[in-house]
């Protein structure tokens, strides 16, 4: 199976949208599903989810609250807050920005 | 607002940190064991698949670390750790950190201390409404009444009036006496009389300065518009609160000077002392009630009684330069209306000549008016020039201290940086603790700068009494306080805190505690001891030269026989003698006669002065004596026993008799010799005839006698000043306001004896102040003095200092070498000669420090001339005496680790390493 590291900045932009998606999560399904939407092609040292919730949970793009697992452990569930919502909105128009430019450029290659 | 709720959401997790770390390791935990329960599923065994989990999951510790960092507040935490670890070091090493915090209190408290003063006297604005918009017509420098023709800085209130009305540049526009009337009045019922400052001001004063009332109101135009009839009294805070207990009933109350009953209308805000700084009056009274406050100054009407400050607040959008043409031309119309009418001197048409020239400066007045402000100006920037010498010498001392003991502390530091500590983090943790020091001692040095300010305040204020300035300690004097401290930290926390981590790290390591010959060389710390001897030779120069002004200026001659002399002042405005009192020569005659023949007393005089008092003077017209170049003479009016008394020898000629007090046509008066030799150059002065200037008579006066120059006012004042005459009593009133005795015997005896003798003729009659000439004299001194005690105990406390550097950096040394001078001495070196190698040493630092300082030293000494008195710019003895005594106690701080050197027993030496 081959799997690659995610671009740099972008994990930012890949929280985000898993939890706009799904709504409320924690860390291992936020994981998870990135991995697997990405049909395991992208692979998240999965630790560095935690200092980045962290700094979104500083910026107010997420709040957080503690929930019970369906194995019934505690764990804290994050979800999107309306300024996350805006800040997804701008990540996603930069990124394709990027995206659209490089396609050019490799393109007309 | 964004980066606030993010601020909120910081601190609030700072303080819920420990549940914080706690759920992020339950998060974490939850992870990787949901991770390892799917690859179990996947088929791996139990410890493949925690492996595995955790491999994924990556490095918890960094990761957590990383997620904690985030939030931001590691630094806190470890700037707490260092700050414990910082006050550790200190108590390790009391003796060194109780040194270090000695200095640094002394160095900030009196920067801080000399920086208040600065502040209240120079800096500060007036507490009233938009102080940059208030200016003063001319120069503010003169103060009394004058009788000139037009002159620019003091006006008369009719004039005062016209400005007010004819100016377009000014929303208002107020006058105030250019000097407080000293009066002593009754407060309410009380049967005792108060001493009291009375400030005489424009019915518009406080508006145009913008202070309102605390209680009840200020005075209006209304309060100034006839004269005689306003007998109303605002009185000031400070007053109010010492001399009425701050009664809440004060608007009902009343004031009674002389026969005057003035009825308190308000009480002006607390911080509102005036406006002269330094100057502080106690009650303020319309000018148009001058003519009923002691000593009857008068002139409401009056053309040519110029006394009064006038100043304004522009309207807005007038520039200053509108201002001053407007108020230029206002002034030259209102002149030449005068022209006509206003007394002509010597020469008809000078008049108009002088207005042809005469300009009207405009001075700012934001900070107030003060001759406070010029007087001590350039002391105060030497002291903090001189505290601020004083502090770096001591952070040089401490910048020495850190450095020995970072580089002793180079192993420590080293294993850290070698264990993975950053730079960085190793610099902060040395600069917290120099910090840490600073602060310390700054605090202990903002504690103890209200005390110094006190010194200081008697040093700035005249004679024996503190001069109202605020120096308490405010937020200001705070924040300068606080960046003095950490700035200093920074001075001398920086180069040591760099240098530690500068450390070739593998020598560090292999060096051991022994010698380390790289340091010990150690060119940082010897330039610092060397620009230390430099400041401390400067230091000491400068209070060599101020003890040498004030002995100079003890043993000046005066003139005067100051033995065995009591001054007694009196005041009799305020016991309700009015100036043309037909009662006033009856009193002073039978004060004269009843005093003299007391036991005990060998001669009692009037005057009108003595020494230190002021002067009154104006220009004399002689016939044949170009009175283009008229010189000033100072006037005396004196009893016939006053050279008697002061112990001023006739020179020529003779003194006073009864019969030169009989009216006369032509008065005889009595000359000064440095007046004689001016005006009468040629010839013996007995005899000769001159008049006052704006006299037109030359027969008026005519010398009967010449008197030794004395000193009028102050001890420094030069030869020219001494042009003085003395007339003789006039048979018409007048005001003595002094009254002196030359007495044999017990001086209290006397002093209580004279006063009830005074008394026992007229009761109310106020004695103000009872002292003796020597007592004056000297007082008169007490800025040199202060200045002269400040400036020796900063300099010695530098030499001070810089030998305890010297000592330090030695003592340092000769540790670091002892191995080497255990080698040299088992190599058969004698004590003697380590003893010389090391005090050669010391004395290449000392001279090097002394040739840098006498350059500076040079400099300095011509920024210090205008107040030295006695002494060369250059005083080269000063600098020799100075130098020896540095070099003297220098080496002394130098030989104790020497001694020290040449006693290493070698096998100890060798057995360091």
């Amino acid at each position: 199976m081959n799997r690659d590291e995610i671009p740099p900045g972008t994990l930012y932009l890949l929280i985000l949208k898993t939890l706009a998606r799904f709504g409320q999560l924690h860390g291992y399904e936020i994981a998870e599903s990135i991995q697997q939407t990405s049909d395991d092609v992208l692979q998240v040292e999965e630790g560095s989810l935690y200092p980045a919730l962290q700094r979104m949970l500083i910026r107010g793009w997420v709040t957080a609250k503690w929930g019970v697992t369906a194995g019934n452990r505690r764990a804290r569930y994050y979800q999107l807050t309306a300024a996350g919502r805006r800040q997804l909105e701008r990540e996603l128009s930069d990124f394709e920005r990027v995206m659209g430019a490089i396609a050019r450029v490799i393109q007309t290659a | 607002m964004e980066w606030l709720s993010e601020l909120g959401r910081r601190v609030a997790m700072f303080f819920r940190r420990g549940k914080f770390r706690a759920e992020l390791e339950e998060e974490m935990r939850l992870h990787v064991d949901l991770r390892r329960q799917r690859e179990q599923e996947r088929g791996l065994r139990e410890d493949e698949a925690g492996t595995a989990a955790r491999v994924r999951f990556g490095n918890a510790t960094v990761l957590k670390e990383k997620s904690q960092a985030a939030w931001g507040w590691t630094w806190l935490e470890s700037l707490a750790q260092d700050t414990v670890y910082a006050v550790r070091a200190m108590l390790r090493s009391p003796g060194i950190t109780a040194m270090a915090l000695l200095s640094l209190a002394l160095g900030i408290g009196a920067n801080t201390a000399i920086f208040s003063l600065i502040d209240a006297i120079l800096l500060r604005s007036l507490p009233v409404r938009d102080p940059g918009l208030l200016f003063i017509l001319g120069d503010v420098r003169a103060a009394g009444i004058s009788d000139e023709f037009a002159r620019n800085d003091l006006y008369a209130y009719p004039v005062y009036r016209q400005i007010q009305k004819q100016n377009q540049v000014f929303t208002d526009t107020a006058a105030m006496f250019s000097m407080n009337n000293d009066v002593y009045g009754y407060v309410g019922g009380r049967r005792e009389q108060e001493p009291m400052q009375v400030q005489l001001v424009s019915g518009t004063y406080f508006e145009t300065l913008g202070v309102k009332a605390m209680l009840g109101r200020v005075f209006s135009d209304r309060d100034d518009d006839s004269e005689g009839n306003h007998p109303v009294a605002v009185v000031s805070y400070s007053w109010w609160n010492r001399r009425m207990g701050r009664d809440p009933d004060v608007l009902s109350q009343t004031i009674r000077i002389d026969k005057t009953i003035y009825s308190i209308v308000g009480v002006a805000p607390r911080e509102f002392f005036g406006t002269k700084v330094g100057d502080a009056p106690d009650i303020w009274i319309p000018l148009s009630m001058s003519a009923a406050v002691p000593p009857h100054w008068g002139g409401y009407r009056d053309y040519t009684a110029e006394s009064l400050y006038i100043f304004g607040r522009l309207k807005p959008g007038v520039t200053i330069e509108e201002a001053s043409t407007n108020i230029n031309v206002v002034f030259q119309q209102i002149f030449h209306q005068l022209l006509p009418t206003f007394p002509e001197g010597p020469h008809q048409g000078d008049n108009a000549k002088i207005l042809q020239h005469r300009r009207v400066p405009l001075s700012p007045m934001a900070k107030g008016i003060s001759g406070l402000r010029r007087a001590s100006s350039q002391p105060l920037h030497i002291l903090m020039a001189v505290a601020s010498l004083v502090l770096l010498i001591a952070c040089a001392n401490i910048a020495n201290l850190l450095l020995a003991r970072s580089t002793a502390r180079a192993r420590e530091l080293a294993v850290r940086q070698a264990l993975g500590a950053g730079r960085l983090r190793i610099v902060r943790q040395l600069l917290t603790e120099s910090l840490v020091l600073a602060l310390a001692g700054g605090a202990m040095g903002a504690a103890s700068a209200p005390y110094l300010s006190r010194l200081l305040l008697r040093m700035v204020s005249a004679g024996h009494e503190f001069a109202p300035v605020d120096v308490s300690l405010n937020t200001q004097l705070l924040l300068f306080a606080l960046g003095v401290t950490v700035s200093t930290a920074i001075l001398f926390g920086t180069v040591p805190a760099v240098r530690a981590t500068r450390l070739e790290l593998t020598d560090a390591l292999k060096d051991g505690r022994g010698a380390s010959t790289g340091a010990a060389r150690s060119p940082l710390a010897k330039a610092l001891v060397i620009s230390q001897v430099a400041l401390a030779l400067v230091l000491l120069v400068g209070s060599a030269l101020f003890l040498r002004t004030l002995v100079n200026l003890y043993n000046v001659d005066s003139g005067f026989r100051k033995e065995n002399v009591l001054l007694f002042s009196l005041d009799e405005s305020s016991a309700g003698y009015k100036p043309d009192d037909s009662r006033l020569p009856g009193l002073h005659r039978e004060v004269q006669e009843r005093v003299s023949a007391m036991p005990g007393i060998v001669a009692a005089s009037y005057s009108s002065w003595t020494f230190g008092e002021g002067s009154w003077n104006c220009k004399v017209f002689v016939q044949g004596f170009d009175n283009d170049k008229t010189i000033d003479v100072k006037h005396n009016i004196v009893g016939k026993d006053y050279f008697a008394v002061m112990g001023i020898p006739i020179v020529a000629g003779r003194g006073f008799v009864p019969e030169d007090s009989a009216a006369s046509k032509i008065r005889g008066v009595i000359v000064s010799r440095q007046m004689a030799k001016t005006m009468f150059p040629a010839g013996s002065p007995i005899g000769r005839h001159y008049g006052l200037g704006n006299q037109k008579s030359d027969g008026q006066f005519a010398v009967i006698g010449v008197a030794e120059d004395v000193k009028f006012d102050s001890l420094d004042e030069p030869a020219e000043d001494h042009t003085i005459d003395y007339y003789p009593v006039d048979p018409g009133a007048q005001y003595f306001r002094d009254f002196e005795v030359r007495y044999s015997g017990d001086r209290d005896a006397i002093a209580s004896g004279v006063q009830k003798t005074i008394h026992a003729i007229d009761r109310n009659l106020p004695i103000t102040r009872v002292e003796t000439l020597d007592q004056r004299l000297a007082d008169s001194l007490s800025g040199q003095r202060v200045m002269a005690q400040l400036c020796s105990f900063f300099g010695l406390l530098a030499v001070f200092l810089s030998s305890v550097g010297i000592y330090g950096l030695m003592s340092y040394l000769v540790a670091r070498r002892t191995n080497e001078i255990g080698v040299r001495m088992a190599l058969g070196a004698r004590p003697a000669h380590v003893l010389g190698l090391v005090m050669r040493e010391i004395l290449a630092l000392v001279t090097a420090g002394v040739a840098i300082g006498i350059p500076a030293t040079l400099e300095g000494e011509r920024l210090v001339t205008s107040l030295l008195y006695g002494l060369e710019p250059t005083d080269p003895s000063s600098l020799l005496g100075a130098m020896v005594l540095l070099i003297a106690l220098s080496t002394l701080a130098g030989y104790l680790p020497a001694r020290r050197a040449s006693r290493v027993e070698p096998a100890t030496a060798l057995r360091c390493e």
